[in-house]
């Protein structure tokens, strides 16, 4: 089943400039997508149209078989996004109010929301840290902060908007970790990049877009090698010949 | 930051956390407008009972202390002030300016009834959680149909969160600007342009990326009433202070 079907997708800023030009894809539920390019290629734009957070100049997006534009608020509850800065998806004054912002928007009884944020700071290990001030957090944590506010809304789909910006290496670790685990238990994911190296090896399709326009897409392993054409810098194993690992591993 | 952040709610067991944040406003109220008209002797009663509680809470007050560390300064410019322009029974006379007896009194029952309201929001905030500050200015504005009291409370809520961020960006851009050797410009108002121009437009973006954050994660005025309960330790502390003011008011 496709969850997100996008037919002849174009966005034209204020400004006149041409974002997305009649991107066409569907993606099967349970998907791990990697969406990489260059600065300004209009990943973040893409992305951004899934929830009706930018609307379509023309054409459209179907959640599960529903317009986007037609409910707004089943796109938002349906994918979670986590933005490239952390930081500016704060909201709360501390984690546990924080992680509490969505399921309130969403009117839920007060129990549930207890059950919502306890359930989404266990997942990403912060529970000791519910009273703590989100500022005081490291970058991983906050990124896992991040997640665990978009678990609580109990979304289907959720686009990461470069996660691995600005981390140090067990930062990286973490939030890979989470990102895995949120794939296995069943979550749509969609990776939006352009360093390749640090997810590419667990992806199962890569789409790699060049001045608004989908340049390349497929398996990882049949087309990484050519993603330097489109200005994305290939993984260092694939460009010796070898097999992309894990960083995992 | 930390010195910022370090002035906030701390976790804790005692009477004061346990209280319903309604009824920790409404005493803070209370005691307050009693201490603005009060004498020595209201003002030593409510000192004994803030002494009691600070103490029970076990209140940081080595940190609460530093960071009162200008409001402190404050109250020493008003003893001054009070002390030599208050007319009077003269004690000591230092070139035109007399320090009289009853300057020196209005100016320490001034600064001991602000020390007392001090201390009293200081103890407040050192036990109550800002989401349950947040709650009661909702909870008080509810009735009020033509104020907005969740948008309020969520202003509110999203200023404490903005303040660390404003601080650390302003700190930020004075270290990249004194690494440019700004320090060398001695035009205070060219060092403030420069300061502010770029901090006031970083702030406008980081509010718009919240702005855009906050609409991913379906925000609506319209969201969940916050939760408060008065339990019968709230209704006890209630009665005990209407007793200890009644008393204090009628001596």
């Amino acid at each position: 089943m496709f969850i997100i079907e996008i037919e002849n997708l174009s966005h034209r800023f204020e400004d006149g400039t041409l974002g997305l030009d009649r991107i066409s894809l569907q993606i099967q539920e349970g998907a791990f997508v990697v969406v990489a390019g260059p600065n300004g290629s209009g990943k973040t734009t893409l992305v951004r149209h899934l929830n009706g957070l930018l609307l379509p100049t023309s054409g459209f997006v179907r959640l599960a078989g529903v317009c986007v534009q037609h409910d707004l608020l089943r796109a938002r509850r349906l994918v979670g996004m986590m933005f490239q800065d952390a930081d500016s998806q704060i909201v709360g004054e501390t984690v546990y109010g924080d992680v509490a912002f969505g399921p309130e928007n969403l009117k839920l009884n007060r129990n549930r929301i207890k059950e919502r944020v306890s359930h989404a700071l266990d997942a990403v290990g912060l529970t000791d840290f519910a009273d703590q001030s989100p500022h005081l957090l490291s970058g991983g944590e906050k990124r896992r902060l991040a997640i665990a506010g978009i678990l609580a809304m109990e979304p289907r789909v959720i686009a990461f908007d470069e996660p691995f910006s600005s981390l140090d290496f067990p930062g990286v670790k973490q939030v890979l970790k989470q990102i895995l685990a949120l794939h296995q238990s069943g979550h749509t994911i969609l990776v939006i990049t352009h360093d390749l190296e640090k997810v590419i090896a667990h992806a199962d399709r890569l789409i790699v877009m060049q001045k608004g326009k989908i340049a390349s897409d497929g398996v990882p392993a049949e087309i990484v090698n050519a993603v330097e054409t489109f200005g994305v810098r290939a993984p260092c194993a694939s460009l010796l010949g070898l097999e992309v690992s894990s960083w995992l591993n | 930051m930390a010195e910022l952040t370090s002035f906030g709610f701390r976790s804790g067991t005692s009477l004061l956390h346990r209280l319903d944040v309604r009824f920790k406003l409404f005493f803070l109220i209370l005691i307050s407008l009693i201490s603005l008209s009060g004498d020595f002797i209201r003002l030593g009663i409510f000192t004994g009972l803030l002494t009691a509680l600070v103490i029970h809470s076990r209140l940081p007050l080595k940190s609460g202390l530093k960071g009162l560390r200008f409001f402190l300064f404050l109250l020493l410019l008003i003893l001054v002030t009070r002390m030599v322009t208050t007319p009077g029974d003269a004690i000591l006379e230092i070139k035109s300016y007399s320090v009289t007896r009853q300057g020196i009194l209005s100016g320490v029952l001034i600064c001991w009834r602000l020390t007392i309201i001090v201390l009293l929001g200081f103890a407040f905030v050192f036990t109550t959680r800002s989401l349950e500050i947040k709650a009661a200015v909702a909870w008080v504005l509810k009735p009020l149909a033509f104020i907005p009291g969740k948008r309020i409370a969520t202003m509110m809520g999203l200023t404490t969160r903005f303040v660390p961020v404003i601080l650390n960006q302003a700190n930020e851009t004075a270290e990249a600007q004194r690494a440019r050797c700004v320090e060398n410009r001695k035009n205070p108002v060219y060092r403030l342009t420069r300061l502010g121009i770029p901090l006031i437009r970083r702030t406008f973006e980081q509010a718009d990326k919240l702005a855009i954050a906050m609409e991913a994660r379906c925000y609506t005025d319209n969201r969940t009433d916050p939760e408060l309960s008065a339990t019968r330790i709230d209704w006890m502390a209630l009665g005990v202070m209407i007793l200890i003011c009644s008393l204090v008011v009628s001596i």
